[in-house]
């Protein structure tokens, strides 16, 4: 934190970067806190939940509560549990008991891509509907708006089972469950994942073109825009240097912050789909009661989230110059 | 105006004045639709002791039937009536839904209000604290806090309730900022007027538009939470039907029996479809957030 010990000194960004990073430390160790007490406040002894089993001898309940530190104070349980989690120890798996680190790791990576697919097909699809939206108005208006107003009424997990129904009913040689994992075939590896994430972006890319055609509404109304016609530019390059590139900032923005609704999203494509990621683990430990890797899955999206905003922010900050450094 | 300056007036009402107009009108079309639809469903589910043909939970040798006159929209997989458990399982997700959005809008209410209105390190420590929820990602925070109470009716209300405060915290605060400086709540002041009394009568009024379609949006986003988690297996109690868990149900055998899977999944739409038209209409009626 160097640059935020001399306040006057250092570029402005830099100074929003050091202040944003001492905030969203302080957030991750929120976070901390209520992913720990979830796990403690499960109804029932804690000892037998990790026992996994329902009648245990009493000598090994009483070497589970020690082997967890059950017998200390809260706090000194905590602090003991966020220093394993800062060396990346976040506890084994009740079922597997296994680590549940190197068992999180290659699902995150699956995860990781999934969203990132969809979010780059919610832009694409968001960005262009809300352009032509915009840019058309009258009866493209209308029917983008309508679409628009249907498609976040159908939730994800609908639209995926109805694919699959639909799948099964009128192309049964299709086989949607062929996740192929991307180190075996690359190529059929993004190919498996493009209708899930499709599923997943549907909600996303309607907040995305709502976005998109009011910040093009907004920039087509300013004063350089209008210049910019009147000294006879071509409408393409209008549109292109002038309107897009303002309208972009607030849209990509936008997109970062649905990181979260993405993650959220694919716990239930991931089901659906039996792709194996996060989320699909996430549903398989809710169903074996395995807490510790449900704490660390939510730990870890809410880090992920946390993460994606801080760097909304910078580069927001970054792109828009009116955006005040404090 | 119009005395003083009739074509002026002449000039600018004709182009001005309809497209408001009619966009307004517009808004209350949707509004209407969506509230029309709204009575549908709370009518057909209050009354489903009344309407629906077949105990719910009733099963019969009949697995996976096609629609008959007997079983409207077929059977399920042990022979249960898809159009009873349909009724009878928009109880459950409806009480859920209304329920738990009322606390999250009352806890914002109460959140927002005291920390704008308020400010300083009241404002602060209510903030930082709804930062934190606000970190986690609303579905999985909400299957964490249900998996770990366990899935029952009155855990899973207040867990979705939690879940959606911070955003109406949020949405109260934001307006109240602005308005508390507004000056006829200072004049109020002046005149002697009780804190309380000034918030309630002076500031609520004027920040309540936007809470109004924020809860609207809320409640459509519930139904999605609730039917979502119910989908992944943490809804109410299996003997109770209610359309999330009907919908994953009927997943493994749906090629054989295409209804059990299109009554839930049309149930869901149909009901987030009604909280979204509803938002909007409000939206254009009330004139939030000015939208071209």
């Amino acid at each position: 934190m160097a640059t935020a010990r001399t306040p006057r000194s250092g570029s402005p960004i830099l100074r929003l970067v050091a202040v944003r990073l001492v905030w969203t430390a302080a957030i991750l160790l929120g976070v901390s806190v209520v992913a720990f007490v979830l796990m403690r406040a499960l109804p029932g002894d804690f000892a037998i939940a990790a026992a996994g089993a329902q009648f245990v001898q009493a000598e090994v309940l009483e070497a589970i509560r020690r082997e967890f530190g059950l017998d200390q104070p809260v706090w000194v349980q905590y602090l003991r549990w966020l220093g394993e989690a800062l060396q990346g120890d976040l506890g084994r798996s009740f079922v597997t008991r296994r680590p549940v680190t190197s068992e999180i790791g290659p699902r995150f990576v699956v995860t990781a891509q999934l969203t990132l697919i969809a979010a780059l097909m919610a832009l694409a699809i968001g960005g262009t509907t809300g352009l032509l939206s915009a840019r058309l108005r009258g009866q493209t208006d209308w029917v983008v708006r309508l679409v628009n107003g249907l498609s976040l009424a159908v939730p994800n997990f609908v639209v995926a089972t109805l694919i699959v129904l639909m799948a099964g009913l009128y192309f049964p040689f299709l086989n949607l469950f062929n996740y192929t994992p991307f180190l075996a075939d690359p190529l059929a590896n993004i190919g498996s994942l493009l209708l899930p994430a499709l599923c997943l972006a549907l909600a996303v890319s309607v907040t995305v073109s709502e976005n998109t055609r009011a910040a093009v509404l907004e920039v087509s109304s300013q004063d350089f825009v209008m210049v910019a016609r009147a000294k006879g530019l071509r409408p393409r390059r209008v549109l292109g240097s002038y309107l897009l590139r303002n309208a972009l900032t607030p849209v990509i923005t936008v997109t970062g912050l649905q990181v979260a609704s993405l993650l959220g999203g694919s716990i239930l494509i991931e089901t659906i789909f039996a792709i194996p990621g996060m989320g699909q683990y996430l549903f398989d430990s809710i169903t074996s009661r395995d807490y510790p890797v449900i704490q660390a899955i939510v730990l870890l999206a809410a880090a992920v989230v946390v993460f994606v905003n801080l760097l909304v922010d910078i580069a927001y900050a970054r792109a828009d110059a009116r955006v005040r450094y404090e | 105006m119009s005395e003083t300056r009739p074509e002026a007036f002449e000039a600018e009402a004709p182009a001005a004045a309809p497209r408001a107009l009619r966009r307004r009108a517009g808004g209350w079309l949707v509004l209407g639709l969506g509230l029309a639809m709204l009575v549908t469903i709370v009518l057909v589910t209050t009354l489903a002791p009344l309407l629906a043909p077949f105990d719910p939970s009733a099963t019969s040798m009949n697995s996976l039937d096609g629609p008959s006159a007997r079983h409207w929209l077929g059977t399920d997989l042990i022979g249960r009536d898809v159009l009873s458990r349909l009724l009878w399982g928009g109880r459950t997700t409806l009480l859920i839904t209304l329920v738990a959005v009322a606390i999250a809008l009352a806890a914002g209410l109460v959140l927002g209000l005291l920390s704008g209105y308020l400010g300083g390190w009241v404002d602060q420590v209510v903030m930082r604290v709804l930062d934190v929820v606000f970190a986690f990602p609303v579905f999985l925070l909400a299957i964490a806090v249900v998996a770990a109470l366990g899935p029952t009716v009155p855990n899973l209300i207040m867990t979705i309730a939690i879940v959606y405060t911070p955003a109406m915290a949020r949405v109260v605060r934001g307006p109240v900022l602005s308005v508390k400086r507004w000056d006829h709540v200072e004049a109020a002041r002046s005149v002697g007027m009780s804190e309380v009394r000034i918030v309630t009568r002076h500031v609520l009024p004027m920040v309540a538009s936007p809470i109004v379609v924020e809860t609207s949006l809320t409640l459509a986003q519930t139904i999605f939470t609730v039917t979502a988690l119910s989908f992944l297996g943490l809804g109410p109690p299996p003997p109770d039907p209610n359309w999330g868990g009907m919908l994953a149900e009927a997943r493994q055998f749906m090629e054989l029996a295409p209804l059990t899977v299109l009554g839930p999944a049309a149930a869901i739409v149909f009901a987030t479809l009604t909280f979204i038209l509803i938002a909007n209409g409000l939206r254009e009626v009330l004139d939030v957030g000015s939208r071209r």
